[in-house]
């Protein structure tokens, strides 16, 4: 087959042939194998490790500009943002004030109910390192990973709201699918009546899908979602999404209803990552066997 | 002065030495190894940018890798292609192999044109160049598709077309050092 020109090429090893069908069956192994188990994680995180200190090179003078920009806008930024926070000051006093009473009151019916208090969440800073090239999912990489103590399964936050999973962790990296990813799940709760429902990513356009109502439920445009707690995962009361029609379909009895998150993970380059216990919420939904949480 | 010149030739073409060639040196140099894995691992440096995020963009380092492979075949094969595309991979964050089956199916396609391909000038390469594209791309696209549960449209094709057209480009590009190099030894002689 290999006559003359590459005939040269190959005298020492396999065909173009051979070389061809070995290396494309050891892509499609692995292509499948990755879709349908995770067993090539360990590979991945020992290439993404390899990865990780060209990846900062191309990337310092990115930050570097952004840094020296910092710098130039520091007295202009520090004027802004002084205004905004005396703004928010006094925005907050009143709240503050509002809030004390609430768990004073809060924390009464707790005693009457005996309910243990809700424990404050530790929580890690990450920053953005870069969105990944990937046409069929909506991800973000992180330039904290497992040695910082982040896990697969925890929650992704800005000040907006719940922002996505962390998916994937490498040492020194982590992954995390945003709210809109189609693979996400999140159990959600209307803030106005306390209706528990599951929040699916929706795949391309941004926004939320709210499935599996029942046509009469009471889901109105404009009502808020925030998370329910179920599942463990997300800890309760974290604002997702603003709901922004309802379909009710009288053939089938069910309605689904579209959301728009509230978090921005387009504008800014900070988030919190809450270190709930991963292990402890995967042992609780393995228990109670197939409520709705998170991870696919 | 012409006259001169042509008793000249004539006194060659009658002794022996007529038969050799004027220009002794060879048309094409063979590019230096250090040259060729300078400008791959350049491009894929470059590839680690945010720049692909924009559907179509051209895939840079499966040009330059395809490139190397026509003109260079000794020293970057469809072993080089796998890595570099399972690299591309990690970064990417999707499924493990995609980027490693298109760079091995656009190198394997540019290895059995080779032949032809060395006959044209890089404007008739790049139409040839198209289909090796497409289809090294659309068989990833494909089984990405097939494991997803569905089709992402065709934007890809836009990328193909894109790296077609910056074919001769590279090909200025990359044979620059060589090129200048043959110059040098035309004067000399």
């Amino acid at each position: 087959m290999q006559e003359n020109g590459s005939l040269k090429l190959f005298k020492h090893g396999p065909t173009a042939e051979v070389r061809l069908f070995a290396l494309a069956f050891l892509a499609l192994a692995l292509l499948v194998v990755d879709a349908r188990w995770a067993t090539l994680e360990p590979v991945r995180q020992g290439v993404s490790v390899l990865l990780y200190p060209f990846q900062r090179i191309m990337l310092a003078p990115r930050d570097g500009v952004e840094r020296v920009k910092g710098w130039i806008d520091a007295a202009n930024e520090m004027h802004i943002e002084k205004e905004a926070i005396q703004r928010q000051r006094i925005e907050l006093a009143q709240m503050a004030t509002h809030a004390a009473q609430l768990a004073a009151e809060n924390e009464q019916l707790r005693r009457l109910l005996n309910v243990p208090d809700t424990v404050t969440q530790p929580s890690i800073a990450v920053e953005v390192l870069f969105e990944p090239t990937s046409a069929f999912n909506h991800h973000l990489v992180f330039n904290k990973g497992s040695s910082s103590g982040i896990q697969p399964g925890m929650p992704v936050i800005d000040e907006g709201g719940v922002v996505g999973q962390i998916v994937r962790v490498t040492p020194f990296t982590s992954e995390a699918a945003l709210i809109t990813d189609d693979k996400l799940s999140i159990p959600v709760q209307l803030l106005r009546n306390g209706l528990r429902l599951i929040a699916f990513g929706g795949g391309a356009d941004g926004k939320m899908e709210v499935r599996y109502l029942t046509a009469g439920a009471d889901i109105q445009p404009d009502d808020e979602l925030v998370t329910s707690g179920i599942g463990g995962l997300f800890p309760a009361g974290l604002s997702v999404a603003q709901v922004d029609s309802v379909h009710r379909d009288s053939a089938t009895g069910f309605a689904m209803a579209l959301a728009s998150p509230l978090a921005h993970p387009e504008r800014h380059r900070h988030f919190l990552v809450l270190q709930v216990d991963v292990e402890a919420a995967r042992r609780h939904k393995e228990a109670l066997n197939g409520e709705a949480g998170g991870l696919r | 002065m012409a006259r001169r010149a042509k008793v000249e030739v004539t006194r060659r073409r009658a002794g022996l030495s007529s038969l050799e060639p004027i220009d002794t040196t060879p048309f094409r140099v063979a590019a230096s190894p250090g040259f060729i894995w300078l400008t791959v691992a350049l491009v894929w440096l470059f590839s680690l940018l945010p720049w692909r995020v924009w559907q179509p963009a051209p895939d840079l380092l499966l040009l330059v890798i395809a490139y190397w492979c026509l003109n260079e075949p000794g020293r970057i094969g469809m072993l080089t292609a796998f890595s570099f595309g399972l690299l591309m991979d990690v970064h990417d964050g999707s499924l493990l192999g995609v980027h490693a089956l298109t760079y091995t199916l656009a190198a394997y396609g540019t290895l059995m044109l080779s032949r032809r391909l060395r006959r044209f000038n890089s404007v008739v390469q790049c139409l040839h160049m198209l289909p090796v594209f497409v289809i090294a791309k659309s068989a990833s696209r494909l089984i990405e598709g097939w494991l997803a549960g569905e089709w992402l449209g065709w934007s890809w094709l836009w990328s193909a077309f894109l790296m077609a057209l910056l074919w001769p480009l590279v090909d200025v590009l990359l044979q620059m050092p060589q090129r200048r190099h043959e110059e040098g030894d035309g004067g000399a002689v």
